[in-house]
């Protein structure tokens, strides 16, 4: 078979019909852009849930005592030696925190909400949202801060401030109830306002001392990248063995789901925009095809054989498809070039941040999703190109020197 | 106490500055605040006590009057029971140290009441259920602290601040008592933090029932909306009577018994 021939005679055709071809080109090329940009947005959002969903007091893997999921209190608690270390190499670990998380009722001279208090070690919580929040007044200065920080938009609900004191009721280890007086050490704003609404903080150890008990609720670990986490799991179910050892999946499984439909919403994308095309260049190839009758049935005279034909459609699709496709990409990299800063989506504040997302979205690039996708194009280019060389093959070259 | 204490540790020029708030004091001998404060919650309390007495819930737009009757024994059990209007009638509260049930004959079910729901409002009153279980509590979550004395009609009327500890709880800034020499609680306001009053009992008229003198028509203001308050008359009151033990248990909540 004689490759070089079949290219020229493909190459040929395709500057024959310069501008239907350009504009092919066109489309192809503004499909392919405008389906790895959205790549690089969808991979954002992506990355964006994520990581709010691991900085939610959540980390990679946490570790309860078995019940305490059903029934939040400290008597489901568990003792932790005198400085634990979980036992994670370093090269994965990014930080750990204790802490005690147990439901509450706060009351101001107003107002009286239900909320979730947690005492933290604050010196810990690099890796949760708390680390990246902005407060009004101090933050907490160690386990033994007795203070309390809370959110914005409780502070603004029980009609409160910085320096005063509010009234939490909890369960202590006996099961009574506890009540007492906690001075606002200062005001987080979160990104939304359902982690204000529902966490209050404070110290660890003062915590503990009010409840009567030396247990933690909970041990949150945050890994540097999110594929070692099975290796990880494993490691810490073998310390804590009577205990609960859970990834981030399983405890939000809705952010777990958000997850694997991002990845879905990639192909679903490329299908939809892609589809659309395909149609236009398997008409573009019919027509050029049923346009060089003649000249195809001249060739089967001379002895062209089938293969031959199709090889030749094939490639002549093939070829259009390829430069539709590296311009195309240069363009979604441009154009993610162009959004490389976010996207500022605080217009829209109050709809995303329901959503759980940031008002800033920034797109991720992945080199993994643009060689996917032109892969997948060019995968398309062939299928498209199957009917028209079937179309080729059928002329009969006696019909066709007639014409 | 204090003050007296100053006098002797503190030098002149020092003690020049304090005459202001220590004239005041000059009145009378030592004041024991935490015995004034004390007598005056048990004043209307005895060993034990019944009680029937009228509640007037007043709002902008409507109001409504029932009458109920009260039992306590000590500081710390206490039950009040609904006697009209018909609608009402049987609707109860019981108190047993720091816990508290209410009854509706409607569902016939008595619900214990969480500690979160105390500072809700009790039968649609300007009370909260906090200001019903008031007991000890000033003698332990409060720095008392006698702010000065007024002399009128022949009585003399102790202020009194009380001021929650740090981490007591108590989300009021200061409560302030105006207590009489007769151990009669004249007033009470409630402050916020920015020691802006919010809520005041008022005792409107004071007499004497059983022997003892007391508030007989008590008012309770929500100082941020003036047009609403509920008043309180007490009609007829027995100290230190017989009450069985059985009185103060969910049993007798539930049974809807009168006496």
């Amino acid at each position: 078979m004689n490759i070089k021939l079949l290219y020229q005679l493909s190459v040929r055709n395709i500057f024959r019909y310069k501008r239907r071809n350009i504009m092919l080109f066109a489309a192809i090329a503004v499909a392919v852009a405008g389906v790895s940009s959205m790549n690089t947005l969808i991979r954002g959002f992506q990355a964006d849930m994520l990581d709010s969903a691991l900085s939610n007091l959540t980390g990679h893997i946490k570790v309860h005592a078995p019940g305490y999921r059903d029934d939040p209190s400290i008597e489901r608690g568990f003792l932790l030696e005198d400085g634990f270390q979980p036992n994670i190499p370093a090269d994965k670990l990014l930080g750990w925190a204790p802490r005690i998380r147990v439901p509450a009722v706060i009351m101001s001279e107003r107002e009286t909400r239900g909320v979730q208090l947690v005492g933290v070690k604050p010196e810990a919580e690099l890796i949760s949202f708390l680390a990246d929040v902005p407060i009004d007044g101090e933050g907490l200065s160690g386990t033994q801060d007795g203070r309390i920080l809370i959110g914005a938009e409780l502070a603004r609900q029980l009609e409160t401030k910085v320096g005063r004191r509010l009234v939490m009721i909890t369960q202590g280890a006996d099961g009574l109830n506890r009540e007492r007086g906690f001075r606002i050490a200062g005001i987080y704003d979160a990104q939304g306002t359902g982690l204000e609404k529902v966490y209050v903080f404070t110290g660890l150890a003062r915590l503990q001392q009010m409840l009567n008990s030396e247990a933690v609720t909970e041990v949150s670990v945050r890994l540097k990248a999110e594929p070692q986490k099975t290796s990880v799991k494993q490691l810490l179910s073998r310390t804590f063995v009577n205990l609960e050892v859970m990834d981030w999946q399983e405890l939000e499984p809705q952010a777990a789901a958000m997850y694997l439909f991002a990845d879905g919403a990639i192909y679903i994308w490329f299908i939809l925009m892609m589809s659309a095309l395909t149609f236009g260049l398997v008409n573009t190839l019919v027509a050029t095809v049923m346009e060089r009758v003649r000249e195809l049935g001249m060739l089967r005279a001379l002895g062209m054989r089938n293969r031959m034909v199709i090889s030749q459609v094939v490639l002549e699709s093939t070829i259009i498809m390829s430069v539709g496709v590296v311009v195309g990409l240069l363009g979604g990299y441009l154009i993610y070039l162009s959004m490389s800063d976010g996207i500022d989506l605080s217009s829209f504040s109050a709809g995303v941040e329901m959503a759980g997302m940031s008002t800033h979205l920034q797109p991720v690039f992945l080199v993994d999703d643009f060689v996917l996708v032109a892969s997948m194009s060019l995968v398309l280019g062939f299928l498209a190109s199957i009917y028209p060389a079937w179309r080729a093959v059928k002329i009969k070259p006696l019909d066709a020197m007639r014409r | 106490m204090r003050i007296k204490f100053c006098f002797i540790l503190f030098t002149w020029p020092m003690l020049l500055s304090l005459v202001g708030s220590a004239s005041a004091n000059d009145l009378d001998a030592p004041l024991d605040i935490v015995a004034l404060v004390t007598k005056a919650i048990d004043q209307t309390r005895g060993l034990s006590s019944y009680a029937e007495m009228s509640m007037l819930i007043q709002r902008p737009e409507w109001s409504r009057s029932s009458t109920l009757n009260a039992w306590t024994r000590g500081r710390e059990e206490s039950l009040i029971r609904f006697t009209a209007p018909a609608r009402d009638v049987g609707n109860a509260l019981l108190k047993q140290g720091p816990k508290m049930w209410t009854f509706n004959p409607k569902i016939n079910r008595s619900i214990r009441l969480p500690n979160s729901m105390m500072s809700q409002s009790w039968a649609g009153s300007d009370f909260s259920y906090n200001d019903l279980s008031r007991s000890d509590k000033y003698l332990r979550h409060y720095e008392l602290i006698h702010v000065s004395t007024q002399e009128v009609e022949n009585h003399k009327i102790y202020t009194i601040d009380a001021i929650p500890f740090e981490d007591a709880p108590v989300v009021w800034g200061k409560e302030q008592m105006l207590i009489r020499d007769d151990f009669v609680l004249t007033e009470l306001t409630y402050y916020d933090q920015d020691l802006v009053p919010l809520k005041q009992m008022k005792s409107l008229q004071i007499g004497e029932l059983d022997g003892r003198m007391m508030a007989t028509i008590l008012r309770m203001v929500d100082l941020e909306s003036p047009d609403q308050y509920t008043e309180i008359r007490y009609h007829k009151m027995d100290f230190d009577v017989e009450l069985e033990d059985r009185l103060f248990t969910v049993f007798s909540l539930q049974s809807g018994r009168t006496r």
